[in-house]
């Protein structure tokens, strides 16, 4: 017995040397987690931290994970600058807890975001600057983050892509963007025999949208944005193989989180939730950036959102390519724009 | 976090220390590399043998292939960079069928135990803003394991108390985030069985406890 006390007093002495590292450096590649109510949530920055300007991307979904948002484009591109940050938010990606699915609400995931970016400042310094990229359901998160009082002020700027700040309000400009194109193509006698069960369903169902509905608009705002020529098609197999050993995706945790989160009761939450009426509060610098082809988040949507802020600064830029994944599709518009802002407002 | 990778590596070295070996069953002991496409880790563990029924084709006096069922242990982990390090112990029921020739197939079920490490440094912030780090962060999972594989039996034609495998399992980790995470893995090893070599140094039959 006397050996085992021994032993485990060693190993206890063993774990409890540990010490830290954190990069400082323009080639930084470092991940750690941040704990909240049952979720460590993992969080990766990626590129020069020694530039003390951090980009946080908050992936869409809910569900999805961050690992597809880092490219080797946005990594030359931005990451040679600026210190990329891709959050993986809780039931999401590599994030990792128990039973944790009770607090999946849109209010703790906001906190969660405030204490990633402590967590940022207590790593790299409290001088830090900081820009939040909200991306489809990111951008809601962003919305709601920006307007929560006190909190805009932890950040130098946000950056709308194709985000929603408002899900009703997004589910009648998808069904009208839907039906309006869909007619037109048809007329046009352009793919009519796959615009047609789109635009039948959209007749057909013409608001106060249930979840079932609301899902079914975006299944088929999805399937909309690939019958359209000018818009540059991403295959995500071929991303996924492409990334998926280089970056060490947990490909079976990505899959397990994103059907639980896909299915969660979180999303009858989310269908009723908006921020329209809140946005005048926001003030900090915005850059709105949307694809011209987006029937998920139409092109609308980002209209409203723009149209609402109350920040001096604010810039609107469409790509001419992209659906809603403006990210992928037409990442040096991305890329330019969100540099340009950045070297601006830091 | 390569101390605590140290230390798993100790730990299951030290599963397979044994001061006497004479003992009421006739363990095997096992050593693996595991592996889920490109991320490694290790797994060792000893065999109990419950059952060993010989099988015979009709007409023919000779045995074709005898059949045997084990309780196994198993400490494994394996490290996914960014991820986590799993650490986790499985018990089993294994239904081996092993022909004549030496060539082995099995089925593996069993629950388990596993407790994961987190691949980063983990921070917890309170609600004055305050950041401390987390030591040993991770979670508890209950688990359930499944496999199957195929090997090679050495001691058959050989003096070599050694068979080979390569096995794929489905590990299974639940509650994991109010869901499953499930996660396959690639398992290639060696056993070793030291009374079939004590058994072929005298000559005398092969014989296992609850023979039929």
């Amino acid at each position: 017995m006397k050996r085992t006390y021994i032993f485990c007093f060693l190993f206890l002495l063993f774990i409890g040397c540990q010490k830290e590292s954190i990069l400082i450096s323009t080639k930084a590649s470092e991940v750690f987690y941040v704990e909240n109510l049952g979720a460590s949530m993992r969080v990766f920055v990626e590129g020069n931290t020694a530039s003390h300007i951090f980009i946080l991307i908050i992936h869409g979904g809910p569900g999805v994970s961050s690992y597809f948002y880092d490219t080797k484009y946005i990594s030359t591109h931005l990451g040679d600058k600026y210190a990329m940050v891709y959050w993986d938010q809780r039931n999401a990606g590599a994030s990792q807890g128990t039973s944790n699915g009770k607090d999946l609400h849109l209010g703790i995931m906001v906190e969660d975001l405030k204490k990633v970016i402590e967590v940022l400042k207590f790593r790299y310094g409290q001088d830090i600057s900081l820009f939040l990229v909200g991306h489809s359901f990111g951008g809601l998160i962003a919305a709601d983050f920006v307007t929560t009082p006190g909190y805009q002020q932890m950040i130098k700027g946000l950056i709308n892509v194709d985000g929603s700040h408002n899900y009703p309000l997004n589910d009648t400009l998808t069904r009208q963007m839907l039906l309006s194109y869909g007619q037109r193509e048809i007329s046009l006698n352009r793919k009519e025999s796959k615009w047609k069960p789109i635009v039948d369903y959209c007749l057909a169902h013409s608001g106060n949208f249930s979840e079932d509905e609301s899902m079914q608009l975006e299944k088929y705002a999805g399937d909309a944005e690939n019958l359209v020529d000018s818009v540059k098609k991403v295959n995500i197999t071929n991303f996924i193989l492409r990334y998926a050993i280089k970056d060490a995706y947990p490909l079976t945790a990505i899959l397990s989180n994103l059907l639980y989160s896909e299915d969660s009761n979180f999303n009858k939450e989310l269908a009723v939730t908006q921020f329209s009426s809140s946005l005048n509060t926001v003030t900090v610098p915005v850059l709105v950036l949307w694809g011209k082809y987006d029937f998920v988040c139409p092109l609308l949507l980002g209209e409203d959102f723009y149209n609402r802020i109350h920040s001096t600064n604010k810039r609107f830029a469409i790509s001419p390519v992209s659906g809603h994944n403006m990210i992928l599709q037409d990442n040096k518009l991305f890329c330019d724009e969100i540099s340009a802002f950045v070297s601006q407002f830091k | 976090m390569l101390k605590i990778r140290i230390s798993i590596l100790a730990l299951l070295c030290s599963v397979l220390c044994q001061a006497q070996i004479d003992s009421a069953f006739h363990f095997t002991y096992k050593f693996s590399y595991v592996s889920s496409i490109i991320y490694p880790g290790l797994s060792t563990g000893a065999e109990i043998p419950l059952l060993h029924i010989n099988k015979e084709l009709l007409k023919k006096s000779k045995p074709w292939y005898f059949k045997e069922r084990f309780i196994t242990g198993n400490l494994n982990w394996y490290h996914h960079p960014g991820f986590h390090d799993n650490l986790y112990i499985t018990a089993e029921w294994v239904l081996r069928r092993t022909r004549y020739r030496g060539f082995i197939s099995e089925f593996s079920l069993g629950p388990g135990f596993s407790r994961t490490f987190l691949g980063g440094t983990t921070y917890k912030v309170n609600d004055n803003g305050d950041v401390s780090v987390i030591k040993l962060a991770g979670y508890n999972y209950a688990m359930i394991t499944i496999g199957g594989g195929v090997g090679y039996d050495f001691s058959m034609h050989k003096n070599l108390p050694f068979s080979s495998f390569a096995k794929m399992n489905l590990i299974t980790m639940f509650p994991y985030n109010s869901t499953i995470y499930f996660r396959p893995v690639l398992e290639l090893g060696l056993r070793y069985s030291p009374y079939k070599s004590r058994h072929r140094t005298v000559k005398g039959p092969l014989t296992t406890l609850n023979q039929k």
